[in-house]
């Protein structure tokens, strides 16, 4: 098992870097009033584990005995029955999905599952709570229809399902659906937080610790503590007595990026260009998403830019990202700002040495 | 053969006088023997009379049903037709060109009959039923028309063979023509008495009357065809390799003949491209009669045409089944005559066409019916010809309109299957004496199929263009357009410069339908054609789209601008008016831009600063803009501002040299790419326990896990050495490992070879198979052209990893886990060894040992569980485990319930059930024995 889900907190006590929320969130829970939640905030930053272990301390340990399983709806959609397919983890008091599997249809699956759930609500209950949680994972993705039907039912059904959302973006939900959940912002946890988790699991682990080694993992993490946990075990694999100066092996799309701004830094042409498409579109086929490429690229051709000409390039990088969300093929836009960026340059290269 | 022909000049005065001018132009004498040849007086023949007059060469040949006589039958309509305009004097001479043949067999039947009263020789050609040929004497120039007997030596037949093939590509028989020049002289008449009648009046009458140009001028003949020249004859020499299936043998020489008059007709024209004739119609025949004309050397020319006809002998023997390819699929711009063509072409080798188009209903079930009535049946009446299945407009035939595309697919690979042996048969059929031609019946397809599209590349042809021969049809060229163009409109009484007609030509890009509707109209409201105003005028612009390669060119290519007469802003302004108009005909905005996308870095346009790439960009851009934004909101009305940003491209970036357009594939592949990179985490996301992997998303498995989880899987310091050397801290490391593996469920997998394989070179020196990991997830950061420094472990290692997996893996599920390659033995022996008891003692000392093993590796790493998190109760895990029996029981068989021992073992509490094996009995003691030590060791160890 790997030191990530070895070392992830289990209960809103074991919880390490955002306390204050878990010291919250059990009290929410404890004194039994609990509203629909909606946790939003950057990737592995903790919302899931937080969400994991705010269930435990609801349900019980009986919130981890889940089972998954393929689920299937037929949908009567008045002319047509639709067929949905989609994985669910369930336990007995919980059930968790990601409705945007489905694409467009979502709509119907947040409908029909909140329903199932309204008719098994739990009858006996001796102390436990008398309502079942649904767990929505990735809402900032729904359909629009989807967030609309979802209001509505929330409401509705209340009495007997409560609803955590999660998110990376609350700007992507509706106001409506943020106004009926309490919203619970999970900030990336800050360097000092990661320095402390790995330094805790390196103790547990009985690891020799050089000083400053686990900040050099923490800035290199991106404020993210899965990839800081992650590139630590990583580290001690490749090297245990580990050395203060030790390479922390990078993520090898975040090479793949910076090998193709160092391409367009050294030439501009179209032909290079044509080169860099190349590379561009390997990376979107092996699935990293075109707004996480266009932002490492904007990093990587900063740090090798002048000053002056940083602001004009952010500039341009966030006006194709805006293009990129509202347009549909990704490539298009990502080779623009590239094609900008190359145009920017030369013209800078040439007003500079003639 | 020796034979007086009119000199060019004086055909040329003919023709430029456009009279009637019958008597210049029957001076023939005769080519054949004396004994032929009876005298009569003088005549000088009425127009009509003359018009009548034709040849017939009446040919012996080896059956009564030759099919020679459709030619004859044709040569006579040819005739008939030249005596009916003046300007075509020079086709009686061109009877001496390409011997062609037709095979009809409906007017062979009336023909016979009439053969046999015949008067032999008479000044009046009318009067001659059957063959005959115009006879002038050398003294007088009188001229009489002689039978021909039908009794002749066999050499001289094949003599007569030769030249009368030459005659006959016009198939309307002589009433039709009558008729015609009745009507022509009555539409004259009419034309001229209702000048001086009121408007009202002439536009009823003609309203009523007056035919479709069109139509009324559509070719009848094979030589009338507009259409490139090449084209032509191969259509014709495909349809004439049916022949043999079609027909039989009896066709046999006919088809040497018309591959010999092919032959010879395309040298000529080949030699006399340079001949300039402005005669409207048949420039190409004109040329003809001036090459015979100086190829004085009558008889050299007939040795080479006979020998020429030996060589083709030889070769149409082999060349007599079926042709390769059973559909002709001729596709090009509308307008140019492909249904013309096939029409023509058909009837002309004897075919009765039976034209499908999108009037009717298409769909699967009634065009099978249809198709297979047309193509697998023989006609049970005699006098019918076969038929030829025409498919018009088969790319627009959509939805239920595929149909026919199956259809006739389906028949192509039945009778690909059973190709060969059917071609040998007729083959044998062939040599042998003739034989009827309803003698087979065939379920497969026996008769030509020509379909005709606009668009080749039309989806629902994709699978169609494979096994049919393709035709494109080019443009004819402008001149020859407009001599066609200017004839009719001197036939129609109509006054056209021909400056006008060609800038109609160019504009209508060749369209002669286009044009002939549009010469129509201007003549019918009395205007003229204004070089000028063509663009403003009345022109029938048809709704064309261009195939999206042409799109491209146009976008990516400058326009020579012939015109220097316009001004530079008119030229723009028409240049955007038709780019516009090419682009927004089109309209798949999506695939055009696609192409702009991936053709646009290839471009070699001047563009030191990046600005025109950076502005083209930008319109691509906005153009997935817009299409998102339609897409979504379903405002079509969009689509309008598309086309502009095309237009700024073709400004940008249009060069004057040819652009090298390919079809844009890398979106499509990247897509599809993309999609089976996320089934693979998707499928490795639902494989991993939930656990864990609902802590995990696919973005985040890609973006943050996957790099350093290889990294964790290929640990460096990890020997290759066997087990029990080990040291203990080592041991710990690769229970560590495996455990991960297994909770991540990743495995080694043997796979075949794969180029893609990450660690292929590596292995490809140690071993044939390589092993790799089992979801493929070192292919995610295997970019291309990039080195990702990992480290490979050995293949050792990577086989005792397999093991290790396998044995975790088997304890953790079930022991009837049927085991997938079968690599190694010791698991076989394993389950062997549960399932039946009758194993050597042997074997389960063997086994013991092994568990032994598994159960130390096992043990550590639960042993390592910090005490915060092991907190976990004997519940929840036997849940969890249960849990996990059941969701990979959907993978793999379902457990069967005797879950074995060694969980109790590898978790504290993980026993499920109760149930043990009686055969590992004797290794639990063994186990057992171990445990304390175990757990002794591993607390000492944290």
């Amino acid at each position: 098992m790997l030191w990530v889900d070895k070392y992830r907190p289990k209960t809103l006590d074991q919880v390490m870097v955002h306390e204050d929320i878990a010291q919250n969130l059990k009290k929410l829970v404890t004194e039994q009033d609990c509203p629909h939640l909606l946790f939003y905030g950057p990737s592995g930053s903790g919302k899931k584990t937080l969400i994991m272990a705010l269930l435990r301390q609801i349900f019980g340990s009986s919130a981890e005995k889940v089972k998954v399983e393929n689920r299937t709806w037929k949908i009567d959609a008045g002319s047509r029955t639709i067929d949905l397919e989609l994985t669910t983890l369930s336990s007995t008091n919980h059930i968790e999905l990601s409705p945007s599997d489905v694409g467009f249809q979502d709509r119907y699956v947040v409908q029909e599952i909140i329903k199932d759930m309204a008719k098994t609500r739990p009858i006996d209950i001796k102390g436990k709570k008398g309502y079942k949680v649904l767990v929505l994972n990735e809402v900032d993705k729904l359909s629009r229809e989807a967030q609309y039907s979802l209001r509505r039912t929330m409401e509705k059904y209340s009495a007997s399902c409560r609803l955590i959302l999660c998110c990376n973006s609350s700007s992507k939900v509706t106001e409506a659906i943020r106004s009926r959940c309490l919203n619970v912002r999970i900030n990336a946890p800050s360097e000092e937080q990661i320095v402390k988790v790995l330094e805790f699991i390196g103790k547990k682990e009985g690891l020799q610790l050089p000083p400053g080694f686990a900040v050099r993992i923490a800035e290199k993490s991106n404020r993210s503590l899965r990839r800081a946990i992650l590139s630590f075990e990583t580290c001690r694999v490749q090297q245990y007595p580990f050395t203060s100066n030790q390479a922390i092996p990078p993520m090898d799309w975040e090479e793949y990026v910076s090998e193709i701004a160092s391409d367009i830094m050294r030439e501009q042409s179209p032909k290079k260009l044509f080169q860099v498409r190349g590379k561009l579109y390997e990376l979107l086929i092996n699935c990293i998403p075109s707004e996480i490429v266009l932002k490492r690229l904007l990093y990587e051709l900063l740090k090798k830019l002048d000053e002056e000409l940083k602001h004009e390039v952010s500039h341009w990088a966030a006006y194709y990202e805006h293009r990129m969300r509202l347009g549909q093929k990704a490539i298009f836009h990502l080779e623009a700002f590239v094609a900008k960026f190359m145009s920017i340059y030369k013209a800078f290269l040439i007003a500079t040495f003639g | 053969m020796d034979m007086d022909i009119p000199n060019p000049d004086e055909l040329e005065w003919l023709e430029a006088n456009s009279h009637l001018h019958e008597e210049d132009l029957l001076e023939l004498s005769s080519p054949f023997p004396p004994e032929e040849e009876r005298q009569s007086p003088p005549q000088s023949p009425s127009p009509l009379n003359v018009s009548q007059a034709y040849y017939h060469k009446r040919l012996q040949s080896d059956s009564p049903d030759s099919l020679n006589l459709e030619d004859i039958i044709t040569s006579d309509e040819k005739r008939r037709k030249i005596d009916d305009a003046g300007p075509e004097t020079e086709e009686d001479w061109l009877r001496y060109a390409p011997p062609q043949e037709t095979n009809a067999e409906d007017e062979q039947h009336e023909e016979e009959i009439v053969v046999d009263e015949e008067k032999i020789v008479s000044r009046f050609a009318s009067e001659i039923e059957g063959d005959f040929i115009p006879v002038t004497a050398p003294s007088g120039g009188d001229r009489v028309y002689a039978k021909i007997c039908r009794v002749e030596r066999e050499e001289r037949s094949k003599k007569l063979d030769v030249k009368s093939q030459s005659n006959g590509l016009v198939l309307e028989p002589v009433n039709v023509l009558l008729r015609r020049v009745e009507e022509d002289a009555f539409t004259k008449a009419l034309q001229a008495s209702s000048e001086g009648s009121s408007d009202v009046v002439l536009d009823e009458t003609q309203m009523v009357y007056e035919q479709l140009w069109v139509d009324k001028y559509a070719p009848n003949s094979f030589t009338e065809l507009l259409s490139v020249e090449q084209t032509n004859r191969e259509v014709l020499l495909w349809l004439k390799q049916w022949d043999s299936r079609v027909f039989g043998s009896e066709i046999r020489s006919t088809s040497d003949d018309i591959l010999s008059a092919l032959r010879r007709h395309s040298s000529v024209t080949q030699h006399k491209k340079s001949s300039d004739s402005s005669f409207p119609r048949r420039s190409r025949d004109y040329r003809w009669t001036n090459v015979s004309f100086r190829n004085s050397n009558d008889q050299d020319h007939e040795n080479s045409n006979v020998k020429g006809i030996q060589d083709l002998w030889n070769k149409t023997s082999r060349l007599t089944g079926p042709p390769e390819q059973k559909i002709l699929l001729l596709c090009g711009p509308p307008g140019l005559g492909k249904t013309t063509l096939a029409h023509v072409a058909a009837k002309h080798c004897g075919y009765r066409v039976v034209e499908v188009n999108a009037s009717d209903d298409r769909s699967s079930s009634t065009i099978e019916a249809k198709i297979l009535d047309v193509v697998q049946m023989n006609s049970v009446m005699a006098d019918s010809r076969p038929k030829c299945l025409v498919i018009d407009e088969i790319d627009g035939a959509l939805g239920d309109g595929k149909g026919a595309v199956d259809v006739i697919l389906k028949m192509v690979s039945a009778e690909r299957k059973s190709g060969t042996g059917k071609e040998n048969a007729t083959k044998g059929e062939q040599s042998g004496r003739p034989s009827s031609k309803k003698g087979r019946k065939t379920l497969s397809l026996s008769r030509p199929v020509i379909c005709i599209c606009n668009d080749l590349y039309a989806p629902v042809l994709r699978p169609l263009r494979q096994v049919a021969k393709v035709h494109m049809f080019a443009r004819p060229t402008v001149s020859r357009v407009v001599n066609r163009l200017k004839h009719i409109c001197n036939k129609e009484g109509m006054k056209v410069g021909t400056i006008a007609l060609t800038a109609l030509v160019e504009y209508t890009e060749c369209d002669i339908r286009s044009c002939l509707n549009t010469l129509q109209f201007l003549n019918k409201k009395k205007k003229t054609l204004n070089v000028l105003e063509i663009g403003s005028q009345v022109v029938g612009r048809k709704d064309m789209s261009k195939n999206a390669f042409d799109i491209w060119k146009e976008i990516f290519q400058k326009r020579k601008i012939k015109q220097e007469r316009k001004s530079s802003c008119g030229s723009m302004c028409n240049e955007f008016d038709f780019l516009h108009s090419v682009v927004s005909n089109r309209g798949d905005y999506d695939v055009i831009f696609d192409g702009i996308y991936e053709n646009i870095l290839q471009l070699h346009y001047h563009d030191p600063l990046m600005q025109k790439t950076v502005k083209c960009f930008n319109s691509l851009g906005i153009s997935d803009l817009i299409h998102q934004y339609i897409m979504r909101t379903q405002q079509m009305q969009l689509h309008a501002y598309q086309p502009p940003l095309a237009i700024i491209v073709h400004h940008l970036v249009a060069q004057a040299q040819k652009p090298n357009i390919e079809w844009p594939k890398s979106y499509q592949r990247c897509r599809t790419s993309l999609m089976e990179r996320m089934d693979i985490l998707r499928s490795w996301q639902n494989k991993i326990p939930p656990r864990i992997s609902r802590h995990l998303s696919i973005k985040s498995l890609v973006e943050d896990s996957i790099s350093p989880l290889l990294h964790i899987l290929s640990p460096s310091t990890l020997r290759p050495v066997a087990l029990h050397i080990l040291s203990q801290k080592d041991r710990n490391d690769l229970a560590q490992l495996v455990s991960t593996m297994v909770s991540y469920s990743v495995t080694y997998k043997n796979i075949k070879s794969n180029p893609l394989s990450c660690n292929q070179e590596y292995e490809a020196t140690l071993d044939a198979s390589a092993i790799s990991l089992d979801p493929p997830i070192c292919d995610f950061i295997n970019f291309k052209g990039y080195n990702s420094g990992h480290f490979v472990l050995p293949l050792a290692v990577k086989q005792v990893l397999v093991h290790e997996v396998e044995k975790q893996n088997i304890l953790q599920v079930s022991r009837s886990v049927h085991l997938t390659d079968g690599c190694n033995k010791e698991k076989i022996d394993l389950a062997d060894g549960k399932n039946s008891e009758s194993n050597s003692a042997n074997d389960r000392a063997a086994l013991s040992t092994v568990k032994i093993e598994t159960g130390k590796n096992k043990l550590n790493p639960n042993q390592c569980n910090p005490s915060g998190s092991t907190m976990l109760s004997n519940l929840d895990l036997s849940a969890r485990s249960d849990v996990k029996l059941k969701s990979s029981g959907n993978a793999k068989k379902p457990c069967t319930g005797s879950t074995n021992f060694f969980d109790r073992f590898r978790k504290v509490s993980r026993k499920g059930s109760e149930n043990t094996d009686i055969a590992v009995q004797p290794t639990t003691t063994l186990e057992r024995d171990s445990r304390p030590v175990l757990f002794k060791f591993n607390e000492v160890c944290h």
